[in-house]
């Protein structure tokens, strides 16, 4: 029969585990290089605040849990070895209804625990602001591979940089004109599905003033992983305040002022780019007033750190090597290839990169 | 005592057989038998895994180091769509379908499955719908809208023809699967052993039994789905066309309706190996044996509860996702209590650890991590955050791999002698387990972090500056790390099947029916019926007075099935059917159509 007398020292081999537990180390020792820049858990809006709340309110339930776990199972696998030459069998127990009825309902307490806040997160998220206080609305539109923000209270139309006041509600409005996109901010808040033929609204209020950069999370097509995005609050006041960037926004392009930007404005209305591109007071001339939207807005492009999508940074020459041949710079993109030439190509470079 | 040496004894059977059985080519094509189907799947499962591994190593070379070109992105979708694919549908879920083919008749004491040529059919249908889907490869390029291939991005529009091989492979999928799983169902509601009562079936058996029912009722949705996107596809239909009033989330809805059993489907088995292994090698019962069987049941019924919980960020409003969330936090109760159990399991055992036992006990703290970051999932405030991010890539990796795959690993090395009758190296063995548990978790342990740290899933390229290489370098290494280990596995795999240690009839002193028979064993399995006495009818044969397995003073005379052409000629024209969709050949789906009709008529008045 079994007896209680306490086994002789095992000696398991305990390397595997030491081999685990410094490489883990060494793992985070090493990750200290990298500094990342889209922490969920470093929240800068309301929304993001309530997922990480969650998110630190599970992981140390999880924790606890694994913990419990890992701690029994390394203590039943060393202390329960079987010893050479011990033959005899250890007790046969079938279970315990005790013990069956305590690891049901203490889960059970653990995930009606987990749930019921999260029911209250879920319409937190969910709640509809009060829309007679001052608020940001924006209409978002997905697009194969780039983001459409249209304000339409304030009458303008940008890309892929959506600018926020700090302290304001933000209504997104989210739709797609292709394919399901996500638009995902992680420090801004959880994703939200860009989807055809539908319009969801998204809330948050960012409390930190800064840039925040997020990409598309759904799979989108080919160059679904150059979508990006980013987020610009604005403080209250001040030059760079939001009414400021609004007021700056809402004015026409600005008139070329070299001999090759005139060019480059040249280029922009005789080789076809209107088709598909809006310069507010310049393509009119050509197309008539109403704006077309299957390319990005261009009236501020200079003014916008990125293009393509944070593809490359915004420069003349960056704008150039774009137009010669988008398809090499972002796989299957929409953008027709004009045939530029090279000194076309530049100048309209040299124009896009002026409209500040 | 009585021992398993005794069943040597047994009269010899006599059997009869409608027609004489062929030999060599001849045989595996029309074979009937459970065993040799169980083979076929088992291979075929082996060679996809490793076609999988394959594609993951060359996206993970891609992701290596940032603003890489290795890859376009193009390639790279197409090789995460079809790693996923071929993961879940030609490699986990043949293992599977290798393991109640060629264990479930043994188990529970059966001579064969119910309907052995609706057997050979599966298994046809399967390996014809895997190759049409691989053969995008050869023919305008892989699809590559994801593996739950979202619309409207599969429409014409947007996708190349890669997807109109991806639907008629996976429907070719669906109905192997459908019919396996009826078959099954059958099998263990009808075919047990005199004595064994449903609550005498083991584990594994059991297991399989709530995996057949998700099966032959989570594959009709995605059937719909794809036939949906079929017509879209090849008749100009718009079921999932905005624009002309369709609607895309019709897709979501219908998938996550079958995607989220298919996840159990692929899970539950494993945790069937690990209950079968915990047992054998700490010489004790499985602890809370009826409820680990139970909790199996509730997991399998949840399955079709929660598949809201794909769609949190869809914009389905908060209350259907406040049902969704409790819904899924419900399902981590009864996986709890299996983890428990297996626990309870080892506490009090005396353990010893061949490479069998180390894969099923890492199976517990791999899965157990998996199952947590899933309880994070159930929470829509945090989903939102992790929903097709990398943390969501980690989870369902320790399910999946650590989990779903370690459990079937358990099973290659301990099921596998039974078929061979040679035991498996456990020099090599030990090697796959230690090198594939780290490149594992070096792996996936990093992507939760690459998650919180906002990189999404299947992007082929990110910015140097976003803080993400260093993980992501860790990962390709760990695929690495997998790749070999999964080589050394099927080296051993082949070296001891040809001269590995003989295993005998019960190698590892089990308790089950499957270790009564020789191993490999006989065409007609037993040479006599057991009765079965108690839920460890072999363990205590041998151990417990009063409950030997009695031999049967006469022979008996066992009728087998015969040989039949008649599956692969269904499941040809079936594969012709698809083929004539592809190609827009309307007469070649009309005469595989009558060929479907032909076959079948000649199926049913087949003697068997």
């Amino acid at each position: 029969m079994h007896t209680d007398a306490a086994p002789p020292r095992p000696r398991p081999s305990l390397a595997p585990w030491l081999i685990a537990c410094l490489s883990l180390l060494g793992t985070f020792a090493l990750s200290a290089c990298d500094q990342p820049t889209r922490d969920v858990n470093q929240p800068v809006a309301d929304s993001a605040e309530i997922s990480a709340w969650f998110y630190h309110l599970v992981l140390v339930v999880d924790a606890c849990i694994l913990a419990i776990v890992v701690t029994i199972l390394i203590v039943a696998i060393v202390r329960f070895r079987k010893k050479p030459g011990d033959e005899e069998l250890p007790p046969q127990h079938f279970g315990n209804m005790k013990m069956e009825v305590a690891w049901t309902v203490i889960p059970t307490l653990i995930v009606i625990g987990i749930t019921v806040p999260t029911l209250g997160g879920i319409f937190e998220l969910a709640k509809k602001p009060d829309l007679n206080q001052k608020i940001v609305e924006v209409e978002v539109t997905g697009k194969q591979w780039w983001w459409e923000f249209d304000y339409t209270k304030e009458k303008l139309n940008t890309a892929n940089e959506l600018h926020v006041e700090v302290g304001t509600q933000v209504v997104l409005n989210m739709t797609s004109a292709d394919v399901i996109h996500s638009w995902w901010v992680p420090r801004i808040g959880g994703k939200r599905d860009a989807n055809p033929g539908r319009r969801y609204p998204f809330y948050f209020r960012p409390f930190e003033v800064g840039t925040f950069d997020g990409q598309c999370a759904e799979l989108c097509g080919a160059s679904h992983a150059l979508m990006g995005t980013s987020v610009i609050v604005h403080p209250r006041t001040g030059p760079d305040s939001y009414e400021a960037w609004v007021k700056r926004e809402q004015q026409e392009a600005r008139k070329p002022t070299t001999p090759q930007q005139e060019a480059g404005q040249k280029v922009f209305m005789q080789k076809g780019c209107v088709a598909c591109h809006t310069i507010r007071g310049v393509s009119e001339l050509a197309v008539g007033a109403r704006s077309r939207t299957s390319g990005p807005n261009l009236t501020h492009v200079g003014g916008r750190s990125t293009i393509a999508a944070r593809t490359l940074a915004t420069t003349a020459q960056n704008i150039a090597k774009w137009v010669k041949n988008p398809q090499a710079i972002k796989q299957g993109a929409l953008m027709t290839n004009l045939g530029l030439t090279d000194e076309e190509a530049s100048a309209l470079g040299e124009y896009l990169a002026s409209l500040k | 005592m009585a021992s398993i040496a005794d069943f040597a004894n047994a009269p010899a059977p006599t059997y009869h057989m409608v027609r004489p059985p062929k030999t060599g080519l001849m045989d595996w094509l029309t074979t009937v038998d459970h065993k040799k189907i169980g083979i076929l799947y088992g291979l075929s499962g082996l060679f996809y895994l490793l076609v999988g591994g394959l594609e993951a190593l060359l996206f993970r070379i891609q992701l290596a180091v940032p603003d890489n070109d290795f890859l376009s992105g193009e390639q790279f979708n197409g090789l995460v769509t079809m790693h996923a694919t071929t993961m879940v549908f030609l490699a986990v879920m043949p293992i599977i379908a290798a393991i109640s083919n060629y264990f479930v008749p043994l188990m529970i004491g059966a001579r064969d499955v119910a309907f052995p040529r609706m057997n050979a059919f599966s298994f046809w249908t399967f390996l014809f719908g895997s190759l049409l889907l691989n053969s995008s490869f050869l023919f305008g390029g892989a699809p590559n809208a994801g593996w739950f291939g979202y619309a409207p991005l599969t429409g014409s529009q947007y996708s190349g023809s890669g997807i109109d091989f991806w639907w008629t492979g996976l429907a070719m999928l669906a109905i192997s699967s459908m019919v396996a799983g009826v078959n099954f169902i059958v099998t263990i509601l009808n075919m047990r052993a005199p004595g064994m009562t449903l609550m005498r079936v083991p584990v594994l058996a059991w297991m399989i039994l709530v995996i057949q029912f998700l099966l032959a009722f989570s594959f009709p949705p995605i059937t719909v789905g794809l036939i949906l996107l079929g017509f879209d596809r090849t008749f100009g239909t718009v079921f999932y066309q905005v624009s002309m009033g369709g609607d895309p989330q019709l897709w979501q809805h219908l998938f996550w309706l079958f995607g989220h059993p298919e996840v159990y489907v692929l899970i539950l088995p494993s945790m069937g190996i690990v209950s079968e292994i915990l047992p054998v090698f700490t010489r004790r019962p499985l602890f809370g044996h009826h409820a680990v069987i139970f909790s199996g049941i509730a997991i399998g019924f949840m399955g079709f509860g929660v598949w809201g919980h794909h769609m949190f960020t869809v914009g389905m409003g908060p209350i259907a996702d406040a049902a969704f969330a409790s819904t899924t936090a419900i399902v981590g109760i009864p996986t709890g209590v299996k983890i428990f159990n297996w626990l309870g399991t080892l506490w009090g055992g005396k353990i010893t650890f061949p490479t069998a036992m180390l894969f099923a006990v890492s199976f517990i703290p791999m899965f157990t991590i998996g199952g947590l970051s899933g309880v994070m999932h159930s929470s829509p405030p945090i989903d939102l955050q992790q929903h097709n991010s990398y943390f969501v890539v980690a989870h369902f990796h320790y399910v999946l791999v650590g989990g779903a795959l370690q459990g079937l690993f358990a099973g290659v090395y301990f099921y596998l002698p039974k078929i061979t009758g040679k035991l498996l190296d456990e020099t090599l063995g030990k090697i796959h387990f230690w090198v594939f548990l780290a490149g594992m978790n070096l792996t996936f342990f990093p992507q939760h972090f690459l998650g919180n740290h906002g990189m999404p899933r299947r992007i082929y390229t990110y910015p140097a500056d976003a803080g993400w290489n260093l993980y992501n370098m860790l990962g390709t290494i760990g695929v690495v790390l997998m790749s070999l280990a999964t080589l050394v596995m099927v080296y051993n795999v082949i070296v001891s099947w040809k001269k590995g240690k003989a295993a005998g009839n019960d190698p590892w002193d089990a308790s089950t029916l499957e270790w009564m028979t020789t191993s490999p064993p006989p065409p007609h399995n037993f040479d006599f019926t057991p009765v079965v006495l108690s839920e460890r009818p072999l363990w205590d044969h041998k151990r417990t007075p009063g409950f030997e397995i009695q031999m049967p003073e006469a022979s008996e005379s066992i009728h087998m099935p015969s040989y039949s052409w008649r599956p692969l000629m269904v499941a040809s024209c079936i594969l012709m059917i698809m083929v004539g969709l592809l190609t827009h050949l309307w007469p070649l789906c009309i005469v595989a159509a009558l060929g479907i009709v032909a076959g079948v008529y000649l199926w049913v008045t087949e003697p068997a």
